[in-house]
């Protein structure tokens, strides 16, 4: 049952892109073109994945006074390793993300999922947590990117820092009205049960 | 406590530090890669008639501006029996941020074919476009020399120059148009230097 919540939360109910709003600034910023948004999507959810699943296997050894100092160790860490990674394996990628890399460490996804999350649940689950959390930004970005790179070819603003806005604004309205959509249905299905159940309680008493 | 926190402080730099060795090989080579992919886009119109040859280092005598890395890696393009080009690595300090590592290429007579920023840190959407994939301003000096220009008009139009200035952002494009001007200025009184004799 955790296990379909941290999906559900991370792919769709509570995506930090479109719900929670975390990482907006790289959001915004690479998702000017897909390859950009793939390759930060991806060294974001390396990272994510990493720390959760190392935070969650040190969780019994970090007191709370050096808990902060310690998951900025790790997330430091890891995002270095994945800048001198990029630099390995795709130079022009990493010359194109320019200084979006190293700012991964300051994306507050990645220090929230290991507040709100990685520090008191097991390996797995954290893990999981990880995976869902970057894959639910990664949609979100590789859409924006996929989203302005198409409107660009007509709507020089869509390329355009302002584009990134209104572009985004937009995919969070469809989440919003899917959402509420939702709402109603599940609402009135309980709804009818309830009046079964009533009735049924009614019938025996 | 503050046990605890050294070592988990001694664990990560380890762990970045094993991936740090692992990779600075493979780094290294990306980034000659990407040097020699510039440096062949850079000296395309000088290939229809010449080939790049392998790089040399040459120690300059002293007395060169600081633009200019000592000793420093030039590449000739010749043909059969001239040599038609080169090839010129450059920097600025005087950027708003790093330094600013540029590539520039020239012709037998000294005219630039093309000038290209190798690697910067300036400022993203204001200083950086004196990058190619922002825009194409650093494409303006191509076909000028030394002589082309005086010395006054060989800066920023801010400070009385030819070239436009970014709005914003002028330290950047001071940067790269005073740095040129030094290069050129010494390349033109000190021809010799760009002679690789193999």
């Amino acid at each position: 049952m955790k296990v379909m919540t941290v999906w559900l939360d991370g792919l769709w109910d509570r995506n930090p892109g479109l719900v929670q709003l975390l990482g907006l600034c790289p959001l915004l910023a690479v998702s000017n073109t897909i390859d950009n948004a793939v390759g930060l999507g991806l060294a974001t959810i390396f990272v994510l994945v990493l720390s959760n699943a190392s935070i969650s296997l040190i969780r019994h050894l970090v007191e709370d006074a050096i808990r902060l100092p310690v998951f900025v160790l790790v997330i430091a860490a890891l995002t270095t390793c994945a800048e001198l990674l990029v630099q390995a394996f795709d130079y022009p990628l990493y010359q194109s993300l320019g200084i979006f890399l190293p700012l991964i460490v300051t994306n507050c996804l990645i220090l929230g999922r290991a507040e709100a999350l990685a520090r008191r649940e097991p390996f797995v689950i954290s893990t999981m947590d990880g995976l869902a959390q970057g894959l639910g930004f990664f949609m979100v970005l590789v859409s924006l990117g996929a989203l302005r790179e198409w409107a660009s070819s007509t709507l020089i603003l869509a390329a355009l820092p302002p584009g990134a806005f209104i572009a985004l604004g937009l995919l969070v309205a469809l989440h919003q009205m899917i959402q509420s959509k939702l709402k109603d249905r599940r609402a009135k299905l309980t709804e009818n049960s309830k009046d079964r159940r009533v009735r049924t309680t009614g019938d025996i008493s | 406590m503050i046990f605890r926190l050294t070592t988990f402080g001694l664990i990560t730099s380890l762990f970045v530090g094993i991936i740090y060795v692992i990779t600075q090989p493979l780094i290294i080579e990306s980034k000659e890669q990407a040097r020699l992919e510039q440096l062949y886009a850079l000296a395309k119109p000088l290939l229809e008639n010449g080939e790049i040859q392998a790089s040399t280092t040459q120690t300059l005598p002293s007395g060169t501006p600081v633009t200019l890395s000592n000793p420093i890696e030039i590449t000739a393009i010749t043909n059969a029996t001239a040599q038609v080009g080169t090839v010129i690595p450059f920097r600025s300090t005087e950027g708003y941020s790093g330094t600013i590592h540029m590539l520039m290429a020239l012709d037998d007579r000294q005219r630039i074919v093309g000038v290209r920023v190798v690697d910067h840190k300036e400022t993203p959407g204001l200083g950086d476009k004196i990058d190619t994939r922002k825009s194409d301003w650093i494409l303006q000096f191509n076909g000028l020399s030394y002589g082309d220009l005086s010395p006054s008009d060989w800066a920023v139009d801010k400070d009385g120059g030819r070239f436009d200035s970014f709005t914003g952002a002028t330290i950047t494009p001071r940067a790269v148009v005073n740095a040129l001007k030094e290069t050129l200025n010494y390349l033109d009184a000190n021809p010799q230097i760009l002679e690789t004799q193999q």
